[in-house]
């Protein structure tokens, strides 16, 4: 679903991220994680095609994020660490807006936003100014507009941050539904506790190098995965 | 503490001037200079040129009559006007609405520190307005009357003294309308209506200025004595101009109490109101089947939703479009009775008068803008298009379709107007409509193209990329010097070629550079966008 081959992205003469190679298969939550600064949102928004990068290639569902960067993105759906959206609409102008990029047709949006908004707790507010929305709500309105048009992958910053309890819950079991229909999640996150408890696979990224990725099993062998990271991090 | 804050607010504000966006690094020494110095120019030298000549008709008379405080009463009101005029859309968005007021507010910041590195850069703008009126009034004083010291002291002091008067009225005017805004629900629209009524009131008297001078002049005693009996503290705040010691104590003081009072009201108001929620009447959501549309028509309407949803995003990008409005009327209404006063003015020159009109027309369509910033207002939210399957060039599109949008209809009627007006020949008629109209895609892409150079997306208030970026003042001053350059090239050549064959090359010529520039945006500006 999603494949990174030997990614190298420079800032000037920094390297942040350096020959970094991934694969996230259909079925598959991906956790991506690592210190601050190490690399994982430049990897994210490299893949999502928000950023040139140097050397490697990128592919989502065969399709090359360098060559054919449009098509690739009509596959996937990214929600950033920080979620700024246009807080000059309506949390439903918002939502038509990116069912009308994404061609969602007129009865599938109204379906779709009818149920999402409802899994949220978030169609009261959908007539409200996203500028009056909390930090949680416009989280919230950013995941429904990335399941609106039903996406085979999902790359997320920092998912969980600002969402309350319920609204955590629900996302876990929804990355699991659309792994379960065959999409894909690849996610990055500092809280070690969900990754381990969410992920098929794992990735750990160290300034800009990834140092291991696997299975769960695999990363994590008989310890817990915050004890692998901090040793692997000491190092 | 304070001088921390006030350096980040010039900072903010003169960000262009000492750092270039697109290289990521600070602008050579010579290329600050040289934008400060046509900042100067165009505020200095052309405004206060034209204030100038005003005080200059003024000052002689009203000294010879020894009236010389109601020139300063009349400069000063004039000056207050202009101040407040140019201020109080800034005041309310960079007091109450400034991004990081929330961050600010979280630090170990006393908030009378965060007021009052606010009020400096508010303060530093009102002074910037009315200062074009009372400094050049000041210097035809001083080049009239050969001043002693307290005449200087004077001068001196009338200048600080407005700006002090237009920061508290430009403070009172915001919180009034901060106060109403945490209230309203169409609160852009209500604030742009508010605007226009004021930009009426203003042109109104602007227009009206030569024949009330005039008029003025030729009562001068009895107005003055009117004055004098009814506002009697006009005369003493002229008479600070004049150099009179006890009226200067006096203003002084009554300057300084309407200050301390504002700065009260600002204090015990700001964070209540500068962290209020929009907490106007809930809107109630009801589904309903929304019409599915096409991409390049959602795009079109994100950017009209933008446009319409910031008062100071309409009125400083599409108010000028009122001035071709009132152009159109006027051509429609008045222009046959006009037109033989042209006759007799530029008759002489063979088929100068529809190249005037067009020249003009271009001009007038120069000084709308909402292309301009319109990529530096993606600000943080840049991400969305970035991520979404759109490709740059559509996204492009829909910026420069914004602003065609808004202007072409506008611009249509006046070259209607203009084509009834001189009575014009098809041929006539075709280049009336022709050339603004290419000139309207001319602009858009040179604005657009101006917008991803200078881009900045990293404001704290969208007032900068709206008001303050070079990007701005480039496209203005290049603008109205491209409908000035349709005008001032017929005398240098095209009179000789005939009006037919010169308008023809006019049409080529901006269709050529509009082509092009849409070619570059197309290629090298939609990759730039991409980059961002």
């Amino acid at each position: 679903m999603l494949r990174i081959e030997h990614l190298t992205k420079k800032y000037g003469g920094k390297t942040a991220v350096d020959d970094i190679s991934l694969h996230i298969a259909p079925g598959e939550i991906y956790g991506f994680i690592g210190h601050n600064g190490a690399g994982k949102t430049t990897t994210l928004k490299s893949a999502v095609g928000i950023l040139d990068f140097d050397e490697g290639e990128i592919f989502i569902d065969g399709v090359s994020v360098r060559n054919d960067p449009l098509e690739a993105k009509r596959r996937l759906a990214y929600i950033p660490d920080n979620p700024d959206l246009y807080d000059f609409m309506s949390g439903i102008k918002y939502l038509n807006f990116i069912a009308d990029v994404f061609g969602v047709s007129a009865a599938a949006r109204q379906e779709r936003i009818r149920e999402l908004a409802e899994r949220f707790k978030l169609t009261a507010d959908l007539a409200q100014p996203i500028a009056s929305y909390s930090h949680g709500m416009k989280q919230k309105l950013a995941l429904i507009s990335a399941f609106l048009h039903e996406p085979r992958l999902i790359l997320m910053d920092e998912p969980f941050v600002g969402l309350d309890p319920t609204a955590s819950h629900l996302l876990k079991q929804m990355m699991r539904e659309l792994c379960d229909r065959g999409g894909a999640i690849f996610f990055s996150t500092h809280v070690l506790e969900v990754a381990e408890k969410l992920c098929d696979k794992v990735a750990i990224i160290k300034n800009g190098r990834l140092i291991r990725s696997g299975t769960m099993e695999e990363v994590k062998g008989d310890d817990s995965l915050e004890e692998v990271f901090l040793e692997l991090e000491e190092k | 503490m304070l001088g921390t804050m006030i350096k980040k607010q010039l900072m903010e504000i003169f960000r262009g001037y000492f750092y270039d966006a697109k290289k990521n690094k600070a602008r050579s020494k010579g290329a600050t200079i040289l934008l400060i110095v046509l900042f100067a120019l165009l505020m200095f030298g052309l405004l206060g040129g034209m204030f100038y000549a005003m005080a200059s008709s003024l000052c002689g008379p009203l000294y010879a009559f020894g009236l010389d405080w109601l020139y300063f009463a009349l400069t000063g009101l004039v000056a207050l006007f202009l101040g407040i005029f140019g201020g109080v859309f800034n005041t309310f968005t960079g007091l109450y609405l400034a991004k990081d007021n929330d961050l600010l507010l979280s630090m170990p910041i006393p908030v009378r520190t965060i007021v009052a590195a606010r009020l400096v850069t508010v303060y530093l703008m009102g002074l910037l307005y009315s200062g074009i009126v009372i400094i050049p009034a000041v210097i035809v004083y001083w080049t009239t009357v050969r001043p002693g010291a307290a005449q200087i002291v004077g001068g001196i002091l009338i200048v600080l003294l407005v700006s002090a008067i237009v920061l508290v009225l430009t403070c009172l005017l915001g919180y009034g309308v901060a106060r109403l805004s945490v209230k309203l629900k169409n609160k852009s629209y209500f604030t742009t209506i508010i605007a226009l009524l004021g930009v009426g009131l203003y042109y109104f008297f602007y227009f009206k200025a030569t024949e009330l001078i005039q008029d003025f002049l030729n009562n001068l005693t009895v107005y003055a004595e009117k004055v004098e009996k009814n506002l009697g503290f006009m005369k003493t705040f002229g008479q600070v101009g004049t150099g009179e010691w006890v009226p200067m104590a006096v203003s002084v003081a009554a300057v300084f109490a309407l200050c301390a009072v504002t700065w009260i009201i600002l204090l015990k108001s700001f964070t209540k109101i500068a962290t209020a929620s929009n907490s106007g009447t809930k809107a109630v959501y009801k589904e309903k089947t929304a019409k599915m549309q096409s991409l390049s028509r959602a795009l079109g309407r994100k950017e009209m939703n933008r446009f319409t949803a910031s008062a100071n995003y309409m009125l400083n990008t599409g108010l000028p479009l009122l001035f071709v409005l009132v152009a159109a009327g006027a051509l429609f209404i008045k222009g046959r009775e006009i037109m033989p006063v042209l006759e007799s003015v530029f008759g002489g020159v063979p088929g100068l008068i529809p190249v005037l009109l067009i020249g003009m027309l271009c001009g007038l369509s120069a000084m709308t803008d909402p292309v301009v910033p319109s990529v530096s207002l993606e600000g943080k939210s840049l991400w969305i298009l970035q991520s979404l399957p759109v490709d740059p060039w559509e996204i492009l599109k829909a910026k420069m379709l914004l602003q065609l949008k808004i202007t072409v209809p506008v611009l249509l009627l006046a070259a209607v107007g203009a084509g009834y007006a001189i009575q014009a020949d098809p041929l006539e008629w075709l280049f009336l409509i022709l050339i603004p109209l290419l000139s309207a895609v001319l602009y858009a892409a040179f604005g657009l193209m101006l917008g991803l150079k200078f881009v900045n997306l990293t404001w704290t208030n969208e007032i900068y990329p709206i008001k303050q970026s070079l990007s701005v003042l480039v496209y203005m001053l290049l603008g109205m010097a491209y409908g000035a350059a349709v005008i001032g090239l017929y005398f240098l050549g095209g009179i000789g070629l005939g009006p037919e064959l010169y308008l023809t090359i006019v049409t080529a010529v901006t269709a050529l550079l509009a082509f092009l520039l849409l070619l570059w945006l197309k290629k090298k500006g939609a990759a730039r966008f991409a980059e961002l």
